[in-house]
């Protein structure tokens, strides 16, 4: 198995690798293709006041007189030894602007994953265990939380604990009661995904002959749901969350701009408003590599967990799920 | 293999000299799935220490009961009605929280499949310990060693590796094996035994009908056996009750109800097992044996010595036999004995390392594929597991009809009349064309599997294990359409089976094969009466014959 692994792992990271360079290509070439010239208007711009000097200095450090993949190529060595240029319109460091903004963005997304998966799994275990007819309601709650958009949960729970029960302020947006009130916001809509997954799977678990032979070891059915229905379940549900990654960076766009909250979805917005090319360059490739970098966790993580994956030289095989009939996360993610 | 003598450890539970008393009684016992009934007024006894067989086909309501009896039936769905006392107590109205402590404890369970019914994604040791909790015994390492222990009495070579493995790492013998020690460890009173080993091979059949009967008079435990093989029950139970379509046909001793029948079902259901009647279709196999005795010439099928390696498994290894027109050649031999592979160089869907495979005198390698494509079109395929074989989403009709689509056969109409006649037959109804799949039963299906072999009048079929996902009476309709069809258009078969008994109705010739080499060869009557090597004899020996010896006459 080692060594099997090993090989796996470094396929693996080298195929991330791949992603996410073609991931700053990608968004290169369409930024490059935009019609219109931003750094030439925005430099021109006699409100900016530049100099003429400054702006063939601005010019050459971004080598705009040099042929479109030579641009490509210094964007690319100065992406990857760490320079994420400077901003149109702050004249900050790209690389400064980011770190400003992204701790409130990684405390609001990690908030939001761990309620989207206790949410989820609370959900799941009280349809499997509350009484058959109230667990048919809550059935319903996974569709019923992705039908309504995060925006509309996020206004009505400002409205709630904010204005009404006045907990805490819409202006001090930064407190921990305030982040986890955005975090529920943001989490609701990802946990749907995951309750999704986690219930279609505990129900065709319970139906396996595996489960009738445990109990018929006089197993009750709340240890039957820890001790067996619970791991294979839940193993599935390692790609799902890998996967609404995305949604949580995307949808935490809007929950900031509600929330009035300096994140990076502000940052965004800000930036597409004013074509500052640097830095939304430098938005995409963080998200690529954000999300790159969690699913190639899942993908680490799924052959230590599920035993019956085999790893024949270095590809992973064998069913992900015991029986025929993989539930698999059923809504693409779009990500940011 | 595992050695199978290891069950002479004496065991701690001492006999009981008392009369024998009853240990369930089951009366008036009706099952309803969503408000349909499948089992309807069932009534049986078993007396402590007592075994009792439940027969019957698919759907005559033996799982169901026994799921009933451990109110393990479907949540919601299946409703049982009736009275189950078990051992003196009313238990089928029992509030769940005190029927619980009964599973495991007094009424173990040994299911049917091995290979679904542990958790995959479990040591087979901590679902172990799940029975050894039922033990009583404080002590944690004292409950491993009970467990380690009684997979020693079961036969199982290596307990401790056992213990630490996952249920994909072992064959389905062992994790039989497992399901069994799991069932016996907590020392129940009744064993309920769905099926044990329809899943698996005869020789291992054997081994783990052997180990319950062993266990049944070591531990003093009652068993409730649930088998569609009447030869099997006639074998190991004391009583039988044979079922159909939920009702109770006949029930009594075992010497009564088996030597003379009193229901026509049972009749039937006794003539059906290959086993008591290696005669039945003499008449019909006496056409090929015919051809076999004339056979001039070349024969229609030549596998000269043929070796294929799989990374370091040698599949098949120096396999040679020879096939006359219009006769049956069978391959026999437990799983993993390379028959499989055997039928797939044959069929060219595996070239074979050495040797060579002729078809009517033709050489089948080094053929470009449109040559290899008119060959296959007289080599065609029945697959053994007719539930997974034919497309679910396509109609009878397309299914039988697609072999003549692809080879581009006549036009719209003659497709169509050529369908009906395959159809025909197989002795399928003509409005069974606009069914899908899942509307068909076990038998239908394997029906239509034949007629899409047949559709393109092809010389030779292979058969591969063709009946052995069906029913003992779905198997010999089967069998008979198989030797009839033979008998009019003078096919050739390569049938491919693990069931001597089987073998013996249907083939002419046999290789009997074990880890990849034929290891005897010959008639079919020769091997059966004489059969010179030991492993033929322990194939031959493993099979179930009711109360009379063995086959071999």
């Amino acid at each position: 198995m080692s060594s099997d692994y090993a090989r796996y792992a470094v396929r693996r990271v080298l195929q991330a690798a791949v992603v996410v360079l073609l991931a700053y290509v990608f968004t290169f070439v369409v930024i490059s293709v935009l019609p219109g010239d931003p750094v030439s208007n925005t430099l021109r711009n006699p409100e900016n006041g530049f100099t003429e000097d400054e702006i063939t200095r601005i010019i050459a450090y971004y080598g705009l007189d040099q042929p479109v993949y030579v641009q490509l190529w210094e964007s690319l060595t100065r992406f990857l030894s760490g320079d994420l240029g400077v901003s149109l319109r702050s004249n900050l460091p790209v690389s400064q602007m980011l770190g400003d903004v992204l701790p409130s963005t990684l405390r609001l997304a990690g908030t939001a994953l761990v309620v989207a998966v206790v949410l989820a799994f609370a959900l799941a275990f009280a349809v499997q265990y509350l009484p058959p007819r109230l667990g048919q309601v809550l059935r319903s709650f996974p569709s019923l939380f992705l039908s309504v958009p995060n925006f509309i949960v996020g206004l009505l729970l400002l409205q709630v604990f904010s204005f009404q029960l006045g907990l805490f302020r819409v202006i001090d947006s930064e407190t921990p009661l305030a982040t986890f009130v955005a975090a529920v916001a943001l989490g609701i809509p990802v946990s749907a995904q995951i309750a999704e997954v986690l219930i279609a799977n505990l129900d065709h678990e319970s139906r396996q002959e595996y489960a009738a032979v445990a109990r018929s070891r006089g197993l009750g059915r709340v240890r039957l749901f820890w001790k067996h229905l619970l791991k294979p379940s839940s193993l599935p549900v390692v790609t799902v969350i890998a996967l609404t990654v995305g949604e949580l960076l995307g949808g935490s766009l809007i929950t900031e701009a509600i929330f009035g909250r300096a994140g990076v979805g502000s940052l965004v917005q800000r930036s597409v408003s004013t074509q500052d090319l640097p830095v939304l360059q430098a938005v995409v490739a963080l998200a690529a590599v954000v999300f790159v970098v969690v699913n190639l966790l899942a993908d680490l993580l799924y052959p230590l967990l599920d035993p019956r994956v085999r790893l024949d030289g270095g590809r992973r095989t064998g069913s992900t799920t015991p029986t025929t009939d993989p539930v698999r996360p059923q809504r693409e993610v779009v990500a940011p | 293999m595992a050695p199978h003598d290891r069950l002479t450890t004496t065991l701690p539970r001492p006999r009981v000299a008392a009369p024998p008393r009853t240990l369930l009684e089951v009366e008036d016992l009706s099952v309803a799935y969503g408000g349909h009934e499948v089992v309807s007024g069932v009534g049986f006894s078993l007396a402590r220490g007592e075994s009792l067989a439940l027969i019957g086909e698919s759907g005559s309501g033996k799982s169901t009961i026994a799921r009933a009896l451990l109110r393990l039936l479907p949540a919601g769905v299946g409703r049982a009605a009736g009275r189950v006392s078990f051992d003196g107590r009313e238990v089928l109205g029992l509030p769940e929280r005190q029927f619980r402590p009964l599973r495991g404890r007094e009424i173990g369970f040994v299911p049917q499949d091995p290979s679904s019914s542990l958790n995959a994604v479990r040591t087979i040791g901590r679902q172990a310990e799940e029975a050894a909790a039922l033990l009583d015994e404080p002590d944690a390492r004292a409950r491993t060693r009970a467990v380690l222990d009684t997979f020693a009495q079961v036969g199982l070579d290596d307990p401790q590796r056992v213990y630490d493995s996952y249920p994909h790492q072992l064959s389905g013998g062992m994790l039989q094996r497992v399901l069994v020690g799991l069932a016996v460890l907590p020392r129940p009173a009744l064993l309920v035994a769905d099926e044990p080993t329809s899943a698996l091979d005869v020789t291992i059949q054997k081994r783990i009908l052997d180990l319950l009967t062993e266990l049944r008079g070591t531990l003093d435990i009652s068993l409730l056996l649930i088998t569609h093989d009447l030869a099997v029950a006639a074998e190991r139970a004391d009583s039988l009750l044979v079922l159909k379509d939920g009702r109770v046909q006949e029930q009594g001793r075992t010497a009564s109800v088996f030597a003379a029948p009193a229901s026509s079902y049972t009749r039937r259901l006794r003539a059906d097992v290959p086993a008591l009647n290696p005669d039945r279709y003499a008449d019909l196999r006496a056409v090929g044996g015919g051809r076999l005795a004339a056979a001039t010439g070349g024969p229609k099928i030549e596998v000269d010595a043929v070796s294929k390696t799989f990374g370091d498994v040698r599949a098949v290894d120096d396999v040679s036999f020879g096939v006359e027109a219009g006769t049956t050649h069978a391959l026999v031999g437990e799983s993993g004995s390379g028959k499989t592979t055997a039928i797939r160089l044959l069929l060219g869907l595996d070239q074979p390392d050495e040797g060579r495979i002729l078809v009517a005198g033709d050489e089948l390698q080094g053929r470009s594929g449109a040559s290899l494509r008119a060959v296959r079109r007289h080599l065609q395929l029945v697959y053994q597991n007719p539930f997974t074989s034919l497309d679910p989403t396509w109609r009878v009709e397309r299914l039988v009809r697609e072999p003549l689509d692809r080879f581009k056969v006549g036009d719209k109409a003659e497709r169509r009349e050529r369908v009906r006649e395959a159809l025909r037959s197989v002795g399928l109804a003509e409005h069974l064309v606009r069914r899908r799949p899942a509307a068909l039963s076990g038998g239908q299906r394997q029906r239509v599997a034949i007629a899409r072999a047949l559709v393109l009048r092809p010389d030779v079929i292979v058969l591969d294990e063709p009946t052995s996902a069906l029913d003992v009476t779905v198997q010999a309709d089967i069998v008979e359409v198989l030797l009839r069809l033979q008998a009019e258009l003078g096919l050739t078969y390569v049938f491919v089976s693990h069931d001597l008994a089987l073998v013996r109705q249907l083939a002419h010739t046999v290789s009997v094969m074990q880890r990849g080499r034929v290891v005897e060869q010959g008639p079919v009557a020769e091997i059966f009466d004489a059969p010179r090597e030991a492993y033929t004899r322990s194939l031959l020996d493993s099979l179930p014959t009711g109360l009379e010896g063995p086959l071999a006459t």
